[in-house]
């Protein structure tokens, strides 16, 4: 039987074992990174959006029969959709990581708090919840969740721009990298290209070749590095559940399809990228022989 | 050296005017060399080492431009070609390397047929074609095997075989038979001869044998100094009177 036709180019060598590694490499980090962006601004989203229209109202010198009837008072202005006094124990609840499981002495005067929801588009409501306690006599302080929501809100988006950059260099890189290994392929087999030259092929039928081979490179590099992601957010899911009630503010990494998107995309990229680059650093080439 | 007539330019199958080579800052390997060959001719290159040969025969398989003058194959000047067009220009060209060049990833079959997959000929269009041509330069046995596994003089073979597998209208050689025992050179100029006699194929052979020129009647060349001459006091008179230079070979 007659064996299956070669192609022109060799099969891989270990300079492209090594471009594989670090095509692999940086597919995942990019590929991470996009996932942590991704989740640090689906985190900022839900977060802001949670905390948005939410006010916390303290009276000082107040029973819990009068956090109730103020609490009564807020639910009937303009704007509120829901307003609850804190019961003692959910008090308690709030003090217990500083104070410990004894709570503050009975004599200490600890303000009664009312959570209270408004709706989004209601104007000026943390200023008429003053007023309206006031009116009523009750000495209060009013905290709006979105005032300093804004400066969280504004750091998650330093950091979902910090991610996004870091995706941009490691892509940039990684199409560095990948133009400089093409190239060094090129010099390695100058002597298939000066044959396939003089027998005629044309610069697109050279790089063409090139292309395909880095081609198929980028797209397998980059499968082992989306899937090294992948197995990694996995990891990093299952141990963010086990301390979920320690993740505090932090972005919970997700799977959701968006992100396998990602993961899907990120091979197919540097698929993409490898054989743009392949393809003009032969055409580059070629164009210094006649 | 040829003398250059109007007549002899639209015909020629090689035509150099003036041609000079230098590689970069370097002295000049070539200087202002004239040379006509009419399609269908039988050409032996000579000179010393270092002469500058394969340098010519670079500016002829358009490999190499060049420094002054104008190469023109088959009455196109390739200064105003393309480079689509010189792809072209040079897939009616072949060449046998001194160094035969084969590519040691592919099998003795595989390499001569990368013209005709350069081309972009199917192989069930050629396949049968290549392994007569393997079987007709004693190689029929060796068809998938790699490069190196192959002697010197096979691999020669294989190197010839490439370059004629097209049927070019210009076919150069550079020391086509260094490699091979008295016999297979002899085989091997008969297939150059075939193909300059049967298909009209221009040849040009470089070559240091004396031997092997006297075998054929054609005119020989010869680069000194950068210069090139015709040259006939070399070939031995009874060699150019030879009629059938085939009935000599085996």
């Amino acid at each position: 039987m007659k064996p299956r036709e070669n192609s022109l180019l060799p099969l891989e060598d270990a300079r492209e074992a090594a471009l594989f590694f670090v095509v692999g490499a940086l597919c995942f980090l990019a590929a991470l990174a996009a996932l942590s962006a991704k989740s640090t601004y689906g985190a900022a989203r839900a977060w802001t959006a949670e905390v948005e229209g939410e006010y916390t109202v303290s009276l000082s010198g107040a029973d819990a029969t009068a956090a109730d009837e103020a609490a009564r008072l807020l639910a009937g202005l303009d704007g509120v959709i829901t307003a609850r006094a804190f019961s003692d124990a959910e008090i308690n609840a709030l003090l217990e990581p500083n104070f410990g499981k004894s709570g503050l002495p009975a004599d200490l005067p600890v303000p009664r708090l009312i959570a209270v929801t408004g709706a989004a588009d209601a104007e000026d409501l943390g200023a008429r919840i003053s007023i309206a306690l006031h009116d009523a006599g009750h000495s209060a302080a009013v905290d709006a969740h979105a005032e300093w929501a804004g400066d969280v809100r504004h750091m998650l988006s330093i950091s979902r721009i910090a991610a996004l950059s870091i995706v941009a260099l490691l892509s940039a890189t990684a199409i560095a990298v990948i133009a400089f290994a093409t190239h060094a392929a090129l010099l390695a087999r100058r002597d298939i290209v000066d044959v396939l030259h003089v027998a005629g092929a044309k610069d697109r039928f050279i790089a063409g070749l090139f292309e395909r081979r880095f081609w198929l490179l980028g797209l397998r590099a980059g499968t082992v590095g989306a899937l090294v992601a992948l197995a990694s957010v996995a990891i990093l899911i299952a141990l963010g559940r086990s301390g979920a009630e320690r993740s505090g503010l932090l972005p919970q990494l997700s799977l959701d399809f968006p992100d396998l998107a990602v993961l899907v995309v990120t091979p197919v990229i540097a698929g993409l990228a490898a054989r743009i680059a392949a393809g003009i650093t032969v055409m580059r080439s070629l164009r210094s022989v006649m | 050296m040829t003398q250059l007539r109007p007549d002899m330019f639209d015909e020629a199958a090689v035509r150099l005017d003036g041609v000079s080579l230098r590689y970069d800052s370097t002295e000049e390997i070539l200087s202002g060399i004239d040379l006509v060959l009419k399609p269908g001719s039988f050409s032996f290159l000579t000179g010393a080492s270092g002469a500058g040969k394969s340098s010519l025969l670079k500016l002829l398989y358009l490999a190499q431009p060049p420094s002054q003058g104008e190469v023109s194959l088959f009455g196109r000047p390739t200064s105003r070609l393309s480079r689509d067009e010189l792809s072209a220009m040079r897939r009616r060209v072949g060449v046998v390397f001194q160094e035969f060049r084969l590519l040691n990833h592919l099998t003795a079959y595989e390499n001569v047929a990368l013209p005709l997959r350069v081309m972009g000929r199917k192989e069930s269009q050629y396949r049968r074609d290549v392994e007569e041509l393997l079987r007709w330069v004693g190689l029929g046995e060796r068809l998938h095997k790699r490069p190196e596994t192959l002697s010197g003089g096979e691999q020669q073979r294989v190197a010839i075989a490439r370059a004629v597998v097209t049927q070019p209208n210009l076919l150069i050689a550079d020391e086509p038979t260094g490699n091979v025992d008295p016999d297979m050179a002899a085989r091997l100029m008969r297939l150059f001869y075939e193909l300059n006699k049967r298909l009209g194929t221009t040849v040009v052979i470089a070559t240091h044998d004396l031997g092997l020129i006297r075998q054929i009647d054609a005119p020989v060349y010869r680069l000194a100094d950068g210069m090139l001459v015709q040259e006939n006091g070399e070939v031995a008179p009874t060699a150019r009177r030879r009629t059938d230079p085939l009935r000599a070979m085996p």
